[in-house]
Parts: structure tokens; sequence; C-alpha cells
């Protein structure tokens, strides 16, 4: 064993689970030849969305306490636990037995949840016992019209 | 050195993962139709809630208690399941990791010093945790046996352990098995341990270390029970086997959720089995030579019931759902005697092949040179993308019409929780 296998960070760890046979070739006309050497898959959200499969699960926004931060009722939320807690980021965070959708921010003192509506109060984490961060959001996904 | 990494109250766990209300509350889940309680969180246990005990039994405990219970809701299990043994797979590297259970692994740390397997066994548990969401406990031992031993003394005192144990040497272990009871030991069911104290007067694990392999040969069920005792003594008896990512066999059997008497309806379910199995089939991308049914009738004051069964051969490897059916319900069709009420009723898929090597046979009737896999992944597709409706949740948007419309005789799941993980429609919510 060594820190390589522990440090985690290193390889693709994503949902891209492709074989050989599911690139489309060639066609009826005879002329999928040529072509076929610049056959790829497509792309995969996955990918891009996913870096750490194990790790990333998916929320549903319910209400508009993020509206300001371009996250609205019904959009995906896509977790990843093993991304690290930093000042700033959006996480989902457990409070009061509740799942919540908040801005994380901490100074030399006291840390806070924030929300991005200023119908919400800011959290003072001070006052709870019992928070825990669920994860960090990584993605958001909002459809247009 | 050998380790192994056991969920806490694994399918407890897993309902807890997305209610974080349910956190220190206790809370149990049921088995196959409500049945028996198969899982419960560690506030449940000190209640008194019996593991396997059925649910009329401890009703009464369950409201007075306050426990909230659970009907099972596999397709979530499966998944956390799936992520906790690929992060164990991803930090330790695939080869040392033999998936032995939903909820449980081994990991091989031959190799490794001793002097740091304690520090290991604390980061594999943090990162599950931290990666999953799942609690995991960790029991580290020169033997598999030993391993178990210490996993469960490790979950016995989780404040104290951490959840991680290490055996390493020979006085840790001497005191780890002899404060265990034969009984408790991995591989000594409940027969053999009576057999232990009633005739021999072994109650320890330490005890049952010291006796001679010819005695464990010859009262312990011969090469199993010789194997054992080497394992206890810390020699490795149980290698770890090759992982089984592909099933030999696939399975689907259920229980009715009422008695069923008539042959259409047993029919339908057997239809549904075969359908749910030859998914699972091509999912792992195999094709089966092997094909058997049972239906089991309800006896009164028998907890078994008469079982009748029969099975045929594929000359020709199938994964067609449709060819499936249509052998499938032949042989209930001949099993069926109309009388008595069924209960319960399975189909088993064996003699699994690699899907890519079916080839035709010389003798091929014609009937399952199926070129129809590409409509079978068009069905797979369908139905694993597409939202269901809540009436019918547990069924497919796509089925073959022998599994029925109506489905009076499927299982009750009264109180199955959202699939939060596998289907779009049912994400968890947040604020």
């Amino acid at each position: 064993m060594d820190s390589k296998h522990l440090s985690g960070q290193a390889a693709y760890r994503g949902s891209k689970d492709f074989t050989q046979q599911q690139v489309r070739s060639a066609n009826a006309t005879g002329f999928g030849a040529a072509a076929d050497d610049y056959m790829e898959r497509g792309i995969d959200l996955n990918e891009e969305l996913i870096r750490n499969k194990p790790a990333t699960y998916f929320f549903r926004m319910k209400g508009d306490a993020m509206k300001e931060a371009g996250i609205f009722e019904g959009d995906v939320l896509i977790v990843d636990r093993s991304v690290p807690l930093t000042n700033g980021r959006i996480i989902v965070a457990v409070l009061n037995g509740e799942l919540l959708v908040r801005r994380f921010h901490k100074n030399f003192s006291s840390a806070f949840l924030i929300p991005e509506n200023n119908r919400y109060k800011t959290i003072n984490l001070a006052e709870f016992s019992d928070f825990v961060v669920w994860g960090v959001i990584t993605y958001t996904i909002h459809p247009q019209g | 050195m050998k380790a192994i990494v056991d969920c806490n109250n694994f399918y407890c766990s897993c309902e807890r993962l997305f209610v974080p209300q349910l956190d220190r509350k206790p809370i149990v889940v049921l088995s196959n139709n409500d049945g028996c309680v198969i899982s419960r969180s560690d506030e449940a246990k000190t209640s008194g809630v019996q593991m396997g005990v059925p649910l009329f039994e401890v009703r009464s405990l369950l409201q007075q208690e306050g426990i909230t219970w659970f009907s099972s809701n596999y397709e979530l299990y499966g998944d956390l399941s799936w992520r906790v043994m690929e992060t164990l797979r991803l930090l330790m590297g695939e080869a040392r990791v033999e998936v032995y259970s939903v909820d449980e692994a081994f990991i091989d740390l031959d190799d490794m010093g001793t002097e740091a397997l304690a520090a290991l066994g604390l980061s594999i548990r943090e990162r599950v945790e931290q990666w999953t969401g799942i609690r995991v406990s960790v029991g580290v031992g020169p033997t598999k046996t030993l391993a178990k031993l210490a996993n469960r003394l490790a979950k016995k005192d989780k404040l104290r352990t951490r959840c991680v144990m290490v055996l390493s040497d020979l006085p840790a272990i001497e005191t780890a098995l002899r404060k265990t009871a034969v009984g408790d030991l991995w591989g000594i069911g409940r027969r053999y341990a009576r057999k232990l104290q009633e005739q021999w007067s072994i109650y320890d694990g330490w005890q049952l270390a010291s006796v001679s392999e010819e005695f464990a040969h010859a009262h312990l069920g011969g090469v199993v029970g010789k194997r054992l005792v080497r394992e206890l003594r810390g020699i490795p008896s149980k290698e770890m086997e090759e992982e089984r990512t592909q099933k030999k066999m696939i399975a689907t059997t259920r229980m009715f959720g009422r008695k069923v008497y008539a042959l259409t309806e047993i029919k339908e379910a057997i239809a549904t089995y075969v359908a749910r199995a030859a998914e699972k089939l091509r999912r792992q991308y195999s094709a089966a030579t092997e094909l058997s049914v049972f239906i089991i009738a309800h006896e009164e004051g028998s907890r078994f019931g008469k079982a009748y069964s029969d099975h045929c051969i594929l000359t020709n490897p199938s994964a067609d759902t449709g060819v499936l059916l249509h052998k499938a319900l032949a042989l209930v069709e001949t099993l069926y005697r109309s009388g008595p009420a069924y209960k319960k009723a399975g189909v088993l898929l064996g003699g699994l092949v690699p899907a890519s090597s079916r080839q035709a046979s010389l003798f091929d009737q014609g009937e399952a040179t199926d070129d129809r896999a590409g409509l079978m992944l068009a069905i797979d597709n369908i139905n694993f993308s597409l939202p269901l409706q809540s009436a019918s949740r547990h069924d497919s948007i796509l089925r073959f019409a022998a599994t029925g419309t109506n489905r009076a005789w499927k299982m009750k799941q009264a109180r199955r929780s959202a699939r939060y993980t596998t289907r779009w429609r049912e994400l968890p919510v947040v604020h």
C-alpha cells in the first residue's frame, strides 16, 4: 500500500462504460469505411458531470432559497461527497434532521449557511449542535424553456 | 493478514442516508413481502427487537417503542452496495477485494506490515463513509475467520474501537477468542454450537482453537471443521476467492402477497419472474442453458410447504424473455395441481454462458437463434429509463402480455422508501 492508493484523487472514476461494439460503424451505402477512422462515440455527459461515480449522488431542488445562485425549484443537483469542503462552496447540509442547500461560509470565529435569496435568513452554525455536511454540490442542471 | 469490511446495519443505514431525521431513531427493515425483520438499527436492537421475527409478532413492540419499519428496497440497497464495493476497489486495488455478500467484502493484506494495519483500517472506514455515506466496521486478523471475529468485536463496542479492530498478535487473539462463545464464531451454526457445548464442554473460541485437527475432522464436518480450527489458530485455510462479478445462476423467487389458487395467476407470476431474471441475465451479458421453475403450496402448520419443481435444458443458450417465457410456462402447466393454495414461486436460470459465445448449432430448431437481442436491448433501455407511474411503481412499462395486467398476487411492500439513487422521479429532495 502506498500513498497513491490512499490519495484517491488520481484517476478518472466516472461512469464511462462502453464497448467497441456499441460504436456504430458501417452503413448500407458501403462508404462507411473511410469515415470509420474518424468515428467517435459521441459526447457522454456523465464524463463531464461525474468525476467519481461511487461518491456522486443526485438531488432535486425544492423551493427558491438559492435562486440568486441560479438554482431553482426542480433543478437537479449533483453532489460529489469526495470533494473536500472549502469556503464559499454550495453544499447539501444536514441541519436538525433536514436536508438544506446553502452556501457555506466560514470566518476566523464562526461558520454560516448562507441562502441566496433575501427572504431567507443566514444560519449561524454556532447555534446548532448537529450540523453535518452531506456533500459538496459540483453541478446543477437547469432546464431552459 | 486479511480484513473484512462490513457495513453497519446495512439496510437501515441505506434508509437513513437520505432521511437524516431517522439518525439515532430506532428503525427496522423487513424482508420480502413485509415478512420478517432483517435489519435493525442499534436503537431498535436496544429496544429488544430480535432478528428474524415476523412482523405480526413484533408489531405491537414496534408501535409501543415508536420504531419505524420499512419494506425492503433492493434497488436502493443494491446501488449503495455497489458504491461501497467500488470505493474499496478504488482504494485498495481491484485484485485485493473479494465481495462476500451485499454488505461485506474481504480484503487481502498479505503483503502488508502489521504496524500499519490499524491506521489502514481506520482510513478504509473513513473513506467509505466519506464517499458513500455508509458506515462500515473493519476487522483485521491473520485469517478470514479471525478477521470476522475482530469485526464482530469492533461492532460490539463502537465508541471504544471506532469500528476498527486488529487482531495481530497471539495475546490479542487469545483474549478475543476467550470472550467469544463458539456459536458466535463464523462457520459454527446453532447445531454444532450445541453439540460442542453439550458433548465436549467446549464453550468459547479459545477452547475450540485448542482441539486437535483430527477431532475437528471427526466431529465438525470433516475438512470444513479442520479448516475452521486451523483458521482460529491463525493458519489461513480459507483463501481469497476470485471475485465472481458474473453470477453462475440467477434466481428470482418471491412470496405471493396472498394465497393464490388459479393457474392463470401463477402463470402471470412466473412470467414476471422470468422477465425479471432475463433482464438480470442480459445485464451481465449472459445467456442461460438451463431453466427451472418451482411453486410452493401452502401447508397448514408448516413453515415450508410442499414444493413442486421441474427444469428443462435449452439447446441454444438464450437471454430472450420470449423464449424463456415459453419454456417456463410450459413447465408450470405440468407442475400445477388445482386445489392447494400456493404461496411462493420462483424461476432459476442456470448453466450461464457469455452471450457472445452462443453459436448456431447444427441441430438448431430455429427457436433461439436470437436475432431479437436488439429487441431485448430496446425493451431494457425503455424500462430502465422511463419514469414509472406511481400506481404500479414496481412494474416495468414494457412487459410481455403473459406477465398479466392485474397482478393481484404481487407481494406486499407497504412501506418501501423511494429508489433515491436509481430513478429520476424519485430523487431525494432538498430545500
